[in-house]
């Protein structure tokens, strides 16, 4: 009973972190210009773009064209974003002082990434909203239901994808100048607005060992009503895997980031 | 011939010295992943999407375009930013208090981004050719190059602007990014202008790069650069008028900060 107390203690603590964590971030965030314009704008353009290039395919081409060029700008924050969450507390000099506090630095990562991949879901319902209200564009969601289940599940697999991201970045601060080179390959092989059949048939397999894939296939299938029994289960079922391995492979990799960087003496090093 | 002398020398040093501290040179790894590794991945998915839109055919169309409007890279962010970069270094109050002529100043920001963003036009066409069969048989290099000069000056004009509105904004990305992909969008790069909704197409027309990328184009299939002349001009005046409109709101800029003592203002 005591354990058990103490767990809940501990539980409760943890969570509390990271709300707090998620709240500070996202009024940080709020104003912040390039976030905006990762997060609303770009998928914006993005989608007029696809959706004048794309007017010729028929059928469900606008909700595939909204989904597609959302799923743009979660990759873009994710990439742009996430990765240097941890690596704006080294600019700002303040990661020392995470690192020195009770609370892990992966609760703090975590919360961040919540409140990036919450400002995601915001720039969905705008780009939803512009899209089919101001310009009339006609979209449905053939399953609601299952769209929705499956965004839930796409938030909790892309923020342990950041958090994997973030570690990346926290330990490779070298990785911080190569991430414009990562926007457009991650678009394209998963999905994100042309089938990946388009592409080389060797460049499949690396398709199916990204989330960002999965989440793509299972939204443009629920909003266009082709999902069956099997694809929901598969895609569902692979994002679920991703999640864990990103959160174990995340734990792991803080761990020894840490370890590393207090040794090597390079905790402010950028 | 003095003073002649100093002009030349702060063109030169202030072109590149602001070249190099943008890049950080000592990490190429920067420029590589801005300028040659970014680039093939934006030209391949949009060459990828609009041959999906409307067949393989048609891949030219989307080489050409993405590889041209890379000079955006150079033009609108690197230019913007060499001027922005003052303001947050914390330099903008010396360059301001120094009796330096403001026009070569000013000018001498764009020069290096306009030969760079050349190259990266001609990284990305040589992406196109080697991975995406992009077929220049039948282009007049000269002219071809001509054509990649102006657009690169025109681009590299409306950066100035752009880096001139830069000193009164905070969110000096947000504009850059905006106006990259507005370019992306309204100059006939993925969605030919013609195809545009009727009342964009007055703006595309008053963009760097619409007419000079339908030079290129019309270059590739083999037409003579004398056919193609009038929209080389119409770049290049688009080019001198952002560039001055970019100067005389620096000036402006200069005037105000020191008149309402908000030089060091972030």
């Amino acid at each position: 009973m005591k354990a058990f107390r103490y767990t809940f203690r501990q539980l409760r603590r943890s969570a509390r972190a990271v709300l707090i964590t998620t709240e500070i971030t996202l009024r940080q965030i709020a104003t912040d210009g390039f976030i905006i314009f990762g997060l609303f704008i770009q998928p914006l353009l993005v989608a007029f773009l696809g959706l004048w290039m794309l007017e010729n395919k028929g059928g469900d081409y606008a909700i595939f064209v909204v989904v597609g060029s959302s799923m743009t700008g979660l990759w873009t924050s994710i990439l742009f974003i996430s990765g240097i969450s941890i690596m704006e507390e080294r600019w700002t000099r303040t990661l020392e002082l995470l690192v020195a506090t009770p609370t892990p630095l992966f609760l703090i990562a975590f919360g961040k990434n919540l409140a990036y991949v919450a400002q995601w879901l915001f720039s969905i319902v705008f780009s939803y909203t512009v899209v089919s209200v101001v310009f009339g564009y006609p979209l449905e969601i053939r399953q609601p239901v299952f769209f929705a289940l499956s965004l839930g599940l796409i938030v909790v697999s892309f923020i342990c994808f950041g958090l994997i991201m973030a570690t990346f970045f926290l330990v490779n601060p070298e990785l911080d100048r190569w991430k414009n080179g990562l926007e457009y390959p991650v678009y394209m092989l998963s999905g994100f607005l042309f089938p990946i059949a388009l592409l080389p048939g060797w460049t499949t397999p690396f398709s199916y060992l990204l989330s960002p894939y999965w989440a793509a296939r299972v939204l443009h299938a629920t909003s266009q009503g082709t999902a069956d029994l099997r694809e929901i289960v598969l895609t569902w079922g692979m994002l679920i895997l991703f999640s864990i391995l990103y959160v174990t492979l995340s734990l792991i990799l803080f761990r020894k980031a840490l370890y590393k960087v207090r040794v090597d003496a390079t905790l402010s090093q950028y | 011939m003095k003073r002649l002398w100093l002009n030349v020398r702060l063109f030169w040093q202030g072109a590149v010295l602001s070249y190099i501290g943008m890049f950080h040179w000592l990490r190429p790894s920067m420029y590589f992943s801005s300028k040659v590794v970014g680039p093939i991945w934006q030209v391949m998915f949009f060459t990828f999407l609009g041959t999906y839109a409307t067949g393989e055919d048609t891949a030219d169309f989307y080489i050409i375009g993405n590889a041209m409007q890379l000079v955006g890279i150079n033009g609108i962010y690197g230019v913007t930013m060499s001027i922005a970069g003052d303001r947050y270094n914390g330099t903008l109050p010396y360059l301001f208090a120094s009796p330096a002529n403001r026009l070569v100043m000013f000018s001498g920001r764009a020069v290096v981004h306009i030969f760079d963003g050349m190259i990266g036009v001609l990284i990305g066409l040589a992406w196109g050719v080697a991975v995406l069969g992009l077929d220049l048989s039948q282009a007049n290099p000269a002219g071809l190059l001509l054509v990649i000069l102006t657009v690169a000056f025109s681009t590299s004009g409306l950066g100035l602007l752009m880096g001139s509105l830069s000193l009164i904004t905070v969110n000096v990305m947000l504009v850059n990014n905006l106006i990259y992909y507005l370019m992306l969008v309204l100059c006939g790069v993925n969605i030919p202008v013609d195809r545009l909704p009727a009342w964009v197409q007055p703006i595309s027309s008053i963009l760097p790069l619409t007419h000079g990328l339908q030079a290129a184009r019309e270059l590739v299939t083999g037409q003579a650069l004398s056919h193609v002349l009038p929209d080389i001009g119409i770049e290049i005046a688009l080019g001198l008028v952002y560039g001055l409109a970019g100067f005389f709101v620096f000036r402006w800029i200069e005037m105000q900060a020191k008149r309402r003592a908000t030089l060091e203002a972030v």
